[in-house]
């Protein structure tokens, strides 16, 4: 009963997630009905993306920690999957347990190092070992180097990933089990804290609390659901190369996230379904209007992030919440 | 026999020519107030800072309870009983009333670190959060953004949450900066009638709350003592008077 109560709590406390996670998980019914399949491969790079901002959003939106290096996690993650499959290992869970570990091995030791820093130090610290570990998987030679190594879909015992509707919901449960995690975790008292530091580390200082073990425990969590992210994406690309952790990675999560809004639980689901629709339409868009720059789609979109993050004071997620506000309020006043 | 909280011995601090302490000496007994006052610059945000742990000495002492404390960091000398309020509001903003005491009481129970316990909803918690604005009266602005309550406020705001980690000594930095003249002594009436549980270490440029709550008053001058005793020693003390209280005699 307790746990039911609980349960309903959390649902309550983030609606829009667990809309759109229901959203994802009846989507290949639409997909199925209108034989458009092909959308089910987009929305498990949405997923795939949104897992991974969720994860820097631990950090970033909740403990005020600009980490610009987190596409290494990601690549860790997937390279966890193609370097046990080199050697032999095709279970797929031993892979995310791979990936989960090694990413909080090396969150571990990257946040006990950066996170002595603040600031642009910070952000120039993260960037620095993010660009390392890029270079790192360049030069080895062994997997592919900058060409990278094919990844076969991993067997999980008794589910193999053969049929992409299987990866599909393998991706959705993941996702929906990181969502839990992550509501549990800031509403939790650690969570809490975590929150207390991004708004005033000083006063959770003169608490008492050493603001520096509270941000290296998010700092770790947050690079594993990064190399969780990860170990998916190398099973949906069957394919993993450096590139997967290059710096525009880890700006193009922080775009996911400050569109979304980073002061919400949904924001980096949201940012990252606005981000892949507009990274679909804006193109076709452009095509129609001047033909030769269609593929340069970003010009349109920078200034829309511009305008988002100028006018919304909180991204997407902030007009929602605004809009649920005023049909709530006027709701109540009839 | 009256037990010393805080001792200080021969601490010195530089910045590169500025000579910000100079062998300061100095103890705060339980149940005293031991105010520091001095003219700008004088050196004494500097020297709660280093008894706090944000500065570092370059020499000297300084022991909490007999304990030397020089190497620790400010959240473990909070933990071994220093409490402390800031020179400027230091209060989580975008935290209620409420939340700001009930991080504070979780703080105070040891027990932040739990990862899927809810923060808000527990009422032993709730209550001591209660208990800790009770203390200040502040329960009626509970529900407000502490960004929404006035300047006041937030000075006995943070007074309580300095006090709700059950310090042995209190370092109080202007606790009354910028706050109207009843909430002066709304905080100065607070400070007194919890002065028996703490050693307290008062910075105050309000020269009458100073010499209602202290028992002791340390004069500093360019980061030395010029002067240390009790109100009326120091009152009648011409070097002060001289250097700080402006007596043209």
């Amino acid at each position: 009963m307790q746990a039911l109560k609980r349960s309903l709590e959390i649902v309550k406390s983030s609606p829009t997630l667990f809309i759109l996670l229901l959203g994802f998980g009846l989507f290949p019914i639409y997909t199925s009905i209108t034989d458009l399949p092909f959308w089910n491969d987009i929305a498990m790079r949405i997923m795939l993306l949104g897992m991974a901002a969720l994860g820097l959003n631990l950090i970033l939106g909740f403990g005020g920690m600009v980490s610009f290096g987190h596409a290494a996690f990601i690549g860790i993650g997937a390279y966890s999957v193609g370097i046990s499959q080199f050697y032999g290992i095709d279970n797929g869970w031993l892979h995310i347990l791979f990936a989960l570990l090694f990413c909080a091995v090396v969150g571990l030791a990257i946040g006990f190092l950066a996170l002595r820093t603040k600031g642009i130090y910070f952000i120039m610290i993260t960037l620095a070992f993010a660009q390392m570990l890029y270079f790192f998987f360049v030069s080895l030679e062994v997997f592919g180097g900058d060409d990278g190594m094919g990844v076969d879909r991993a067997e999980f015992l008794i589910i193999d990933l053969w049929d992409p509707l299987r990866l599909y919901y393998l991706i959705w449960m993941a996702l929906f089990a990181v969502c839990l995690l992550l509501l549990l975790i800031i509403n939790s008292r650690f969570g809490v804290i975590l929150q207390g530091i991004k708004d005033n580390e000083s006063r959770i200082e003169a608490m008492g609390l050493s603001a520096l073990r509270f941000k290296i425990i998010a700092y770790v969590l947050s690079a594993a659901v990064c190399g969780l992210a990860g170990a998916l994406f190398a099973n949906w690309q069957e394919y993993v190369s450096p590139d997967i952790m290059h710096w525009s990675r880890s700006g193009e999560l922080m775009i996911v996230i400050i569109l979304g809004g980073l002061s919400y639980i949904a924001g980096p689901l949201i940012g990252a379904i606005v981000f892949f629709l507009l990274e679909e339409f804006l193109p076709e868009l452009l095509f129609f209007i001047a033909p030769n720059y269609s593929e340069n789609w970003m010009i349109i979109f920078g200034p829309m992030l511009i305008a988002v993050v100028l006018f919304t004071k909180g991204g997407l997620m902030a007009i929602f919440h605004q809009i649920y506000l005023r049909l709530t309020r006027r709701q109540g006043t009839t | 026999m009256t037990k010393v909280i805080l001792e200080l011995k021969d601490i010195s601090k530089s910045y590169g020519a500025l000579r910000a302490t100079h062998k300061l000496n100095l103890s705060v007994n339980k149940g005293d107030v031991h105010a520091l006052i001095g003219p700008n610059g004088a050196g004494k945000t500097t020297l709660i800072k280093q008894i706090y742990g944000s500065e570092q000495p370059d020499s000297g002492q300084i022991l909490l309870n007999g304990e030397l404390i020089n190497n620790t960091s400010p959240s473990v000398r909070v933990r071994k009983g220093i409490g402390r309020s800031f020179q400027i509001s230091n209060v989580l903003l975008g935290f209620t009333v409420l939340q700001n005491a009930l991080v504070a009481e979780l703080a105070r129970k040891g027990e932040a670190f739990r990862f899927f316990e809810p923060a808000f909803s527990n009422p032993s918690l709730l209550s001591g959060a209660h208990d800790i604005l009770q203390g200040v009266g502040l329960l009626h602005q509970a529900e407000k953004l502490a960004a929404e309550i006035s300047h006041g406020e937030r000075r006995l705001l943070e007074l309580a949450l300095a006090i709700a980690t059950n310090p042995k000594l209190l370092l109080l930095d202007e606790p009354m900066a910028g706050a109207g003249a009843e909430e002066s002594r709304h905080i100065t009436s607070i400070i007194k009638s919890l002065k028996s549980q703490h050693a307290t270490l008062l910075i105050e440029h309000d020269m009458d709350a100073v010499f209602k709550l202290a028992d002791r008053i340390t004069v500093l001058v360019e980061g030395e003592t010029i002067a240390s005793g009790t109100p009326d020693e120091i009152s009648n003390n011409s070097a002060v008077r001289k250097a700080y209280l402006g007596d043209g005699d």
